[in-house]
């Protein structure tokens, strides 16, 4: 508002990105091909989605190790309803979807009930869905998928931009539009920001904390799903590298861990830094180990920037600034 | 006068004990009503009565000439009674506005926030309370004052028909304190309803019109007018007896070899040049105003924040402390902090084990061993001696009285042996009794031969014990006098030294 | 209050009587499990839990977490695995190269967490990745399987034919703790600075310090925890932790939770972490006996950690209505 869009946070991750780009596509003109596109924007939706499922718990003030289990459960249940049962793929999907959903739910009810951390609540729940998982799989994956689903999880609408896009920027409008104009997401944020004023202004802090679960589970189980239709078969091993990856992103984008502050484009662009870097140690045929490195590398530099920026906003308080 | 509010015959009970008993209170348009008491008076579950927190085990209340029955503290907010905290109830990353409106995120979850209009009616409140801000900016790039500014106009907006203030002047500078006064004193005009909560009387004397005094639970005085009182009438309300200064007699003890010495010592937090001296069995009072930087001196003496100038000298040798562990462990430095549930004790552990801390290295045996005996053999002496009330040394000291916990951490400096002991605000939240008792140990130690430097807001407290009054303001030693006890002429020549006037340096 | 009654409501005694009941139910359903065999892999295997428990306790108590003890304790065991493949060393020396190791990327983490000021979740987080990512790299992901059979035979030997020695080094290590954290001023210090990082500021402790110890303790443990598996498999390698190290996280954090060890810091139990380790184990061991569905150990892993933190709470409400605590 009265901030200039150079200091915002997204604006750093901007420019790390379009700077990535232009030096990469130099070195490397292949960068830049529609094909390589593609599958760029097809790793930024699905990483998107897994990002932003975090990210609303992140808002909140407390964190969600069971994304990764969310996903590969609904993923499974997608892959598993389509070819055991012979159910549609729209139907399977919604299906998985309320799972999704319904884990988060209770994700968050044990949260605001039992008041027990989230990080113990959801390691629990970490552990049961992927059990779950592994209960009904045995560890096999489920290979018939339908055509459908799998053009719609590769092939582009609009040359290269892929299907899969679709759902993840309206996901992404979808955030921006509750966290930022409506009152259920501004009340998400102010539980995170501060819980004891917001529950005495009335907002009934349980059942925001269930309403911010209920999304990450959603926005989990449609990474899952759109996995599926990716990888083209139902992995019960989805989900398992998804949790450096889910707090890699909105800590890039300028989130702050004890809640209160996130930003949507700024996780979009975090998402978008961490798919560049990993195409391009590929295009550089550089060790793939090595992303692992780099992602953890990027939390401690983002965690450390955003730090920094708190501090110096402190200090410019204190000598008072306003 | 109407009469908005009206509480009759309270009762409140806790396991054990009888909180509020047979307590009345009202409250008329158009004024200001102090509510005071002692800790542990009963104050606080008042409050948490009126505002919803607790349910009343008996009584009525009636708000505005109907039942008043606060479901919970929503609900309290909803029919009428608003509070401002001492915490701030505020979401940092919020706009001015939203927080001043923050209810209304509760009622329509999914209708589009019209900002441009939000924004509008919260400059109304801005003007009604001269907050020279952009509603648009986040709260938490505002001062504390104008935070507390915004908490107000939030309780206001809702219509409250009472404002409730729980030590709002507690962080604010003297300047912004007039400012908040003179905002209340139109609130007033206007026909609010204010109960003013606080500990400082000369604040309660200046703004309040009528007084409910609260003492063991019950009401010492209910609704008085307080042009009726005079100073020492609150205060044997308050404590069932006269404020009492001991007839000590002052002690000349600014002689030989200072045990601590601040030469020149400038900070980085901005202190100038200070220079202060405190001999073997002197208690120097260190006086200043809420934010002239005394605690911060101290901990930049005790090396938690860093001296960029000048030195500190301990027996006239000059001392090299990077950290607190060198104060306490090479220069036995103590500190009795101010904040002692954060700073002083560690609550979950036991009596034993935090009376011990400082001195776990010293007694430590065969790199490092150490046994519960050698610990209780150098501790309890100090226990006893201090008369600590508790059921076992196994205890939690979180499950201890404010009084109790206040001499286990002074009790935690005598076992360390301290040579210099530094104590701020002593008795901040600890009854009457444990404070006379603290201000004759304080007295004794001095007499073993610690050297002592006490900060206090507390000018009975500073005139009742130092020998020597040092007085600080804006992060500088404005000046110094011997304690004559002479309460008028203390008082004055300290309120003149902070004003800056050099001359009542006697 | 007594303390025969404090003991009695107390974590530890109820992880006492769990194991017993459970230990009846297994040998009536199943007489296997009392057999010698079943009850020398038990001990094995909860040797290493424990350890895992251990290495998380120690990091719990200073208020934080470390999701990095399995990419620690695969880093140890690898850096062990290759000194002695490599080099051809004698285990004694590189057990002590892979302690070292585990020290060293445990203090790191301290390091960055008592300079950074953040919150040991991130920052373990991040580290997760960059150790195992490293460990990787520098592996090619491939194992050392040219271990000491010296250090190779404590891993299968079996004392009175019963007893393991992992089992043996783990009960000095617990013995070692308990000394440390109740007899020690180091140890009381770590506590309190874990307790209450101001108070113990002021009374003289440097906090940092002490916040650092506890995770280069965490990393040590972590690194016997590792190089115990090497000694049980004979062969170090990448994947026995999971994908990260991730598989280490749960029984880290069900040891130290089923034993009432405090997440706020502060408060540990060497005792009931043992206990909730070996407790975890035995409901493995005995499920996997019993054939419930292999696959669904995870599940009830899961919901056992659930129940036990729901139990607790309601324990400690109990306690608190009743005025024992």
């Amino acid at each position: 508002m009265n901030q200039k869009f150079w200091q915002s946070e997204w604006f750093g991750p901007l420019l790390i990105t379009v700077t990535a780009i232009v030096i990469v596509s130099s070195l490397n003109p292949s960068f830049l091909s529609p094909f390589n596109i593609q599958i760029l924007l097809l790793a930024i939706s699905v990483n998107a989605m897994i990002a932003f499922s975090q990210m609303i718990i992140i808002a909140i003030g407390q964190m969600n190790l069971s994304v990764g289990a969310i996903g590969g459960m609904a993923a499974i249940s997608f892959g598993g309803m389509m070819e055991v049962w012979g159910i549609p793929w729209p139907i399977a999907a919604v299906l998985s979807l309320s799972i999704g959903l319904l884990a988060g739910i209770a994700n968050g009810a044990l949260c605001a009930y039992t008041g027990i951390s989230a990080f113990v609540i959801t390691l629990a729940s970490l552990s049961i869905f992927k059990g779950i998982n592994l209960g009904i799989t045995e560890a096999q994956p489920f290979y018939d998928i339908p055509d459908t689903v799998k053009s719609l999880g590769n092939d582009t609408f609009l040359h290269p931009l892929p299907w899969l896009v679709l759902p993840a920027v309206a996901a992404a409008v979808l955030l921006w539009y509750l966290l930022f104009r409506l009152p259920l997401g501004r009340a998400i944020l102010a539980v995170g920001g501060n819980e004891h004023a917001a529950a005495l202004s009335g907002i009934s802090v349980p059942r925001i904390v269930i309403v911010a679960h209920a999304i990450s589970g959603l926005l989990a189980a449609l990474a899952g799903i759109m996995l599926v239709g990716r990888l083209q078969i139902g992995q019960p091993t989805i989900g398992d590298d998804w949790l450096i990856l889910s707090f890699a992103a909105p800590v890039i984008g300028g989130a702050i861990l004890t809640g209160g502050h996130v930003s949507v484009a700024g996780t979009f662009l975090g998402v978008a830094i961490v798919a560049i870097i990993t195409q391009v140690l590929v295009l550089f045929s550089i060790d793939p180990f090595l992303v692992q490195v780099v992602l953890g590398g990027l939390i401690l530099w983002a965690v450390g920037i955003n730090r920094y920026r708190e501090v110096r906003a402190h200090r410019k308080i204190a000598a008072g600034a306003i | 006068m109407t009469e908005i509010f009206n509480a009759q015959g309270i009762l409140k009970t806790f396991p054990g004990v009888k909180a509020l008993e047979d307590v009345s209170v009202s409250l008329t348009r158009g004024s200001i009503h102090a509510l005071l008491g002692e800790n542990g008076a009963g104050k606080s579950t008042l409050i948490k009565v009126m505002t919803g927190v607790y349910r009343p085990d008996g009584g009525t209340m009636m708000l505005d000439g109907a039942e008043y029955e606060p479901q919970n503290t929503h609900d309290a907010i909803v029919k009428g009674i608003g509070v401002v905290h001492q915490e701030r109830n505020l979401i940092p990353r919020f706009s001015i506005a939203e927080n001043i409106f923050l209810e209304h995120l509760a009622d329509q979850p999914l209708r589009r926030i019209d900002y441009p209009k939000l924004f509008q009616d919260a400059q109304r409140w801005l003007d009604l309370l001269e907050i020279d801000a952009d509603p648009a900016t986040p709260v938490d790039r505002l001062s504390v004052a104008k935070m507390q500014l915004v908490e107000i106009a939030k309780a206001l907006s809702l219509n409250s028909k009472i404002l409730m203030l729980d030590e709002p002047t507690a962080s604010l500078t003297p300047h912004e304190t007039d400012t908040l006064f003179g905002i209340l004193r139109r609130l007033r005009d206007d026909g609010a309803s204010l109960v003013f909560v606080s500990h400082k009387l000369e604040e309660v004397q200046e703004i309040c019109d009528s007084v409910t005094v609260l003492r063991d639970g019950q009401n010492a005085c209910e609704s008085r007018r307080l042009d009726e009182l005079g100073r020492q009438d609150i205060v044997r309300l308050m404590i069932g007896r006269s404020e009492m200064i001991p007839d000590w007699v002052a002690r000349d003890r600014a002689e030989g070899q200072p045990v601590l010495e601040l030469s020149n010592v400038s900070t980085k937090l901005g202190h100038k040049a200070v220079d202060l001296k405190v001999h073997k069995g002197e208690i120097v009072g260190l006086y200043g105003l809420v934010g002239a930087g005394r605690s911060e001196l101290a901990k930049a003496v005790l090396g938690k924040f860093e001296i960029t100038d000048g030195e500190v000298l301990v027996n006239g040798i000059s001392a090299k402390i990077n950290s607190v562990a060198d104060a306490v462990g090479r220069y036995r430095i103590g500190y009795v902090s101010e904040d002692r549930k954060s700073e002083g004790l560690v609550l979950i552990h036991s009596v034993l084990e935090n009376v011990g801390i400082p001195i776990w290295r010293r007694l430590s045996q065969f790199g490092g061993f150490l046994t519960n005996g050698t610990v209780r053999k150098h501790t309890v002496p100090f226990i006893q001696k201090l008369e600590v009330r508790t059921p076992s040394l196994e205890q939690q000291v979180g499950n201890l009285s404010g009084g109790n916990q206040q001499k286990i951490s002074v009790a935690k400096w005598l076992a360390a042996e301290a040579q210099v002991l530094i104590i701020d605000e002593p008795s901040v939240g600890i009854d009457i009794k444990t404070k006379a008792y603290l201000h004759e140990l304080i007295r004794e130690l001095s007499d073993t031969g610690t050297a002592i430097l006490l900060i206090t807001s507390d000018m009975p407290e500073m005139i009742a014990l130092a020998d020597r009054i040092v007085v600080m303001n804006e992060y500088a030693v404005m000046g110094g006098f011997n304690n004559t006890r002479d309460y008028t002429e203390m008082s004055e020549g300290i309120m003149g030294l902070i004003q800056g006037d050099e001359t009542a340096a006697a | 209050m007594g303390g025969p009654l404090r003991f009695l409501l107390s974590n530890e005694f109820g992880l006492i009587v769990l194991v017993l009941l459970f230990g009846i139910l297994f040998s009536t359903l199943s007489p296997a499990f009392l057999s010698k065999f079943s009850l020398y892999a038990l001990g094995r295997t909860s040797a290493v839990n424990i350890m895992i428990g251990f290495s998380m306790m120690v990091v719990i108590i200073t208020g934080g977490l470390n999701l990095s003890v399995g990419a620690i304790g695969v880093g140890a065991a690898m850096f062990g695995g290759w000194l002695m493949q490599a080099f051809g060393m004698p285990w004694v020396p590189g057990v002590i190269g892979g302690l070292a190791m585990g020290a060293a990327l445990g203090a790191l983490n301290g390091v960055i967490i008592v300079r950074s000021g953040l919150h040991s979740f991130i920052i373990t987080l991040a580290t997760m990745s960059i150790f195992f990512g490293v460990m990787i790299y520098l592996t090619r992901a491939e194992s050392y399987r040219e271990i000491s059979p010296a250090f190779t035979s404590y891993g299968r030997m079996k004392i009175l034919g019963v007893i393991s020695p992992l089992l043996l080094v783990t009960f000095a290590v617990a013995i070692m703790l308990s000394v440390l954290f109740r007899f020690t001023a180091l140890g009381r210090e770590m506590l309190v600075a874990g307790a209450n990082a101001r108070a113990a500021e002021i009374s003289g402790i440097r906090v940092n310090r002490m916040i650092t110890y506890c995770h280069m303790l965490s990393g040590i443990l972590a690194g016997v925890a590792g190089l115990m598996l090497v000694s049980r498999t004979g062969a170090a390698i990448p994947s026995m932790a999971g994908q990260l190290g991730q598989d280490w996280l749960l029984p880290a954090f069900l040891g130290p939770v089923l034993g009432g060890t405090l997440l706020t810091g502060g408060r540990l139990s060497v005792l009931g972490t043992l206990l909730g380790s070996f407790l975890v184990t035995m409901l493995t061991t005995g499920l996997l006996l019993m054939q419930v569905g292999a696959f669904w150990i995870q599940t009830y892993l899961g919901l056992l950690l659930l129940a036990a933190v729901l139990i607790d709470l309601a324990r400690r409400s109990y306690l608190e209505r009743r005025k024992l605590l």
